[in-house]
């Protein structure tokens, strides 16, 4: 697609729905209240492997305004959703790490709801159990699969993931020099900052549950197959939410407690998690040891890249476990072997961009680290590697990395603060750093519908959920631009099944690529009924009208026009609606992004001050700049958050996670970031619409491995084991 | 170890406790009652048998309320569940994310870490107060233009915090204004946008 001029496309718009969201008006699931509602607690397990022996409820069940207990021999609901190797269920039997899901109960306020679990007795018999993934994999280890410890399951889900391509050995014997070395990145919690929740309530045979979810389709599917019922049966709403970040797609096992519970009780149930259960009780991002053989010419170029690793996917298997760091680079011999681990620990899975800031981390912090031994500056290493082709034979859609990596050197000073590692005087050292990331820009399943009122205005239906990306007012944007009518004539409706139309679920970048197309095609198909109904009106064919800032109009004659309003004011109402399904023929797609930053490290305490921060990025066209730099900052918080401090610690003898808090799992706050500086490198995508591709999970790719950079040039150790915290740095400093 | 193995019941008290983590409530809740002498009226622990309530008097924005108070409820709770102002959210209900944020006596609180009896002659002002008519406080505007909200979820208190800070010192400068606001998480990572907006309503008065 050329690009041509838009009228609303690009601009910085503030959110349609930002009233709502600073009024306090905005309901998000926990703000539901119904009548009759009861509220719902959840038992968990205190260990790590167990099998629940028994469960007595009698004196939980005395407490007045208890209403109903349910556990795995009541109410044994399978959760299809939450683990794909091994069966999973709203509540296990054995249960499988410390947090497990053993019972809930539901009862008139959340006190009595919270003291009834006190009074639950379960007689647990304790099994061995393995925290840690390499000892998992040994013969003997105790199982928590049937099938062991290897997570495998079927089609995506099969392990090890391989992928291959060139020849191995002849890439190394190509190279001049030979690198070896391990990295490892550890668990951290999506601490999306809404606590879950979810209510149900039940007419007749119909469910609703209003869910805090990345997607009420595929909510819906989840919910209806595991409960058997027909999806006509199943509605789900979430019209706001406050976020997930990936542990907030498909449906949860609360969302299944809550439905079970409203049906024993016969009353509308509303469950809600704390915050411990939260993180003990869902997912963070996976763990992984990432062992790399990387082949390299004199001149830097590599030759081949041999990636072998074990991710910590948890007790259940709910996502991939992969990494694919080396995504963003032209290896010309590469294999890769990622192996997915059970172990009796909280789930490792989706958390933005899943399988690349800890992997981007371990292979960019190698090819830095590379460059110094080298003597090669970081920059030209970058660039000379960076990705052409897509597993070196697919070309992208559009690739302006090498722009993004020369803007953003430029941005930053790179040529003139650049200096060699640990080279800085004085107690505060400089550093600077860099890296290259990105995520897959992939075409799908989407669907729209417009309604065309008879005074003009619009009505567009979506069954996006806005997680916080401003999904709704890119869509509205979208639908304004196609249109060609002012984005204050458009309402919008997402994120109800009962009305709105299939979406893809808000994850994985996927909303403006999936359903910003059917947005599109919905508003060519009104735009046809528009054109029909006023040709006559205009004495003109229908395929010589245009429609431009809410005016229908002769293209060849723009003077003989009519107000949309006058043109459809006897219509009754115009719907265009649209399923589409795009691909990319022989491409691959994605955004790219370089990143940029400056540390202060204060050699005498390990404290790292992140001084100045530039993160450039690819992202096609920008549909909507003020939203999509927030998108970026957000990103590059989270990545600074991973890269310095986050980690869940878990106690190496009783399993038991130490630090389920905000204050103890240490997410960054306003005091630790910096005014960080966004770049948009802006080229049209072919594919994309209007020539956009993704921006949601790019930013946080780089973030990790662009600070842990800095901080090597900073101090001349490499930190091969997140979080970089001020003891690893002291201790460094030591050797 | 042992005798666990063998199959010891475990209730979930013995095992927050280990955890030193979910019965905060609890924790603040007879702290904070002893510390208004009135530590008889509520259990240390809750058993089920004592949900003590109080009349209270209160203001909440601009509103006079008389109500009956459940001992154990925090006046986020009071505010969310009894008098419908959800605006307040709850992100950790333990003084840690600052969703929970309002102004009490012109002072920005978590609410989730007050007791709603001790509101009683106290004046509360709550997201929903800061808009005038249809006039938003210009603390709301500057937060739509500069983007404040991502998710929302935490904005009600990034708001509140702003306010508090701007009622205290009209014309902040930028540290200060990240001080004021650093009770406040968010894990959209926002701040610069936040920050921004607090500025310029500043500037905006
Ligand atoms: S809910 Fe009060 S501080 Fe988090
Ligand atoms: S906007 Fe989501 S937590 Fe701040």
């Amino acid at each position: 697609m050329a690009q041509k001029e838009f009228s609303v496309v690009g601009k910085r718009i503030t959110r349609i729905d930002a009233y709502e969201r600073v009024t306090g008006q905005a309901q998000y699931t926990g703000d539901i209240q119904l009548a009759g509602m009861l509220y719902a607690r959840l038992l968990r397990s205190p260990h790590p492997h167990a099998r629940v022996v028994s469960i007595d409820t009698s004196k939980a069940e005395k407490l007045a305004g208890v209403k109903a207990v349910i556990h795995h021999q009541n109410a044994q609901v399978p959760w299809a959703s939450g683990g794909h190797t091994h069966r999973r269920y709203i509540f296990n039997n054995p249960v499988r790490f410390v947090g497990d899901a053993v019972a809930a109960v539901a009862a008139t306020d959340r006190h009595i709801a919270e003291e009834a679990l006190g009074l639950i007795e379960v007689k647990y018999e304790k099994l061995p159990h393995v925290l840690d993934p390499n000892e998992a994999l040994k013969p003997g280890a105790p199982k928590i699969s049937t099938d062991g410890n290897l997570s495998v399951g079927k089609g995506n889900f099969s392990a090890p993931i391989a992928e291959q391509w060139g020849d191995l050995e002849k890439g190394f014997k190509e190279a001049d020099r030979i690198f070896e070395d391990t990295y490892i990145s550890k668990h951290v919690n999506n601490a999306q900052l809404e606590p879950r929740a979810s209510v149900a309530k039940w007419e007749g045979g119909k469910l609703t549950v209003w869910a805090s979810t990345q997607g009420v389709s595929n909510a819906r599917t989840d919910i209806a197959k595991d409960l058997g019922l027909p999806l006509s049966k199943v509605r789900v709403i979430c019209k706001y939410m406050g976020a997930g970040f990936g542990n907030k797609n498909q449906a949860q096992d609360y969302d299944l407690m809550a439905a079970v519970l409203a049906k024993v009780t016969g009353q509308p149930v509303k469950v809600e998690f704390t915050r411990e259960d939260d993180f003990i009780g869902m997912h963070g991002r996976w763990a992984s040891e990432q062992h790399y053989k990387i082949g390299v010419k004199r001149d830097g170029t590599i030759t081949a890249v041999e990636l072998d690793a074990v991710t910590n996917v948890g007790a259940y298997r709910k996502q991939s476990g992969n990494l694919s760091g080396t995504d963003f680079y032209q290896i010309p011999n590469f294999k890769k072997v990622v192996k997915p681990v059970h172990t009796n620990t909280v789930v490792g899975a989706n958390y933005r961009a899943p399988a690349y800031p800890q992997s981007v981390f371990g292979f960019a912090s190698f090819l830095d680290q590379i460059a110094h031994e080298m003597g090669i500056n970081p920059l030209e290493m970058f660039l000379k590697n960076r990705v052409r082709l897509y597993a070196n034979k697919t070309p992208f859609t559009s690739n302006f990395l090498e722009e993004c990596a020369v803007e953003g050197a430029k941005k930053v000073g790179w040529k003139e603060k650049w200096h060699k590692a640990g080279a800085a005087a004085g107690p505060k050292k400089h550093g600077i750093g860099m890296a290259l990331g990105g995520y897959p820009f992939r075409p799908g399943l989407g669907a729209a519908a417009i309604r065309v009122n008879p005074d003009g205005t619009a009505h567009v239906l979506v069954g996006v959920t806005d997680i916080g990306t401003g999904a709704k007012t890119t869509m509205a944007i979208i639908a304004a631009e196609a249109l060609g009518i002012p984005l204050n004539q458009i309402q919008l409706t997402n994120g109800d099944t009962d009305v709105t139309p299939y979406s893809v679920g808000e994850s994985g970048s996927r909303t403006t690529p999936f359903t910003g197309p059917a947005v599109i095609a919905a508003a060519e198909d009104v735009r046809k009924l528009i054109f029909n109904v006023a040709a006559p009106q205009l004495k003109a064919k229908a395929e010589d009208l245009d429609l431009r800032d809410g005016k229908v109009f002769v293209k060849s004659n723009p003077s003989q026009s009519l107000p949309l309003g006058r043109a459809v004011a006897r219509s009754g109402e115009l719907i265009g609606r649209a399923t589409t399904n795009p691909t990319f023929k022989g491409l691959a797609g994605k955004s790219f992004a370089a990143h940029f930053a400056e540390v202060e490290v204060d050699s005498r305490t390990g404290h790292v001050k992140i001084t100045r921060y530039v993160a450039v990025h690819d992202s096609g066209t920008i549909i909507n700049r003020l939203a999509a730099e927030s998108q970026i900052k957000g990103g590059v918080v989270q990545g600074i958050g991973m890269a310095l401090t986050e980690e869940l610690l878990i106690d190496r003898f009783t399993a038991i996670p130490l630090n389920p808090s905000y204050r103890d799992a240490k997410v960054p706050t306003h005091l630790e970031v910096p005014e960080i500086e966004v770049v948009f490198i802006e080229h049209p995508d072919p594919y994309g619409p209007f020539g956009g591709k993704v921006v949601g999970e790019p930013p946080i790719t780089p973030a990790v491995a662009t600070v842990a950079n800095a901080i090597f040039n900073a101090t001349g150790k490499r930190i091969k084991e997140l979080p970089i915290t001020p003891d690893k740095i002291l201790r460094a400093a030591q050797v | 170890m042992d005798e666990e193995i063998k199959g010891k019941g475990v209730s979930r008290r013995d095992f927050l406790k280990g955890l030193g983590g979910g019965a905060i409530g609890t924790a603040v809740v007879s702290t904070g009652l002893l510390d208004t002498g009135k530590a008889e009226a509520y259990p240390t622990e809750a058993t089920g048998t004592r949900r003590g309530k109080s009349v209270i008097n209160l203001k909440v924005n601009g509103r006079g309320y008389r109500l009956e108070v459940e001992h154990r409820a925090t006046l986020a709770e009071l505010l969310r569940d009894q008098l419908g102002f959800t605006g307040t959210k709850i992100g950790c209900n333990r003084g840690e994310c600052g969703a929970c944020t309002v102004i009490l006596n012109g002072r920005n609180i978590y609410s989730c870490s007050q007791l709603a009896v001790w509101m009683d002659g106290k004046e509360i002002l709550t997201i929903e107060g800061l808009v005038k008519g249809e006039k938003l406080d210009p603390v709301q505007e500057a937060f739509i233009e500069h983007d404040g909200p991502q998710c929302g979820f935490c904005t009600s208190g990034q708001i509140m915090s702003g306010k508090a800070l701007l009622l205290r010192q009209p014309n902040p400068t930028e540290a200060q204004v990240r001080r004021a606001l650093s009770g406040n998480l968010c894990r959209c990572g926002n701040y610069n946008r936040e920050v921004a907006a607090v500025l310029a309503a500043a500037k905006a008065r």
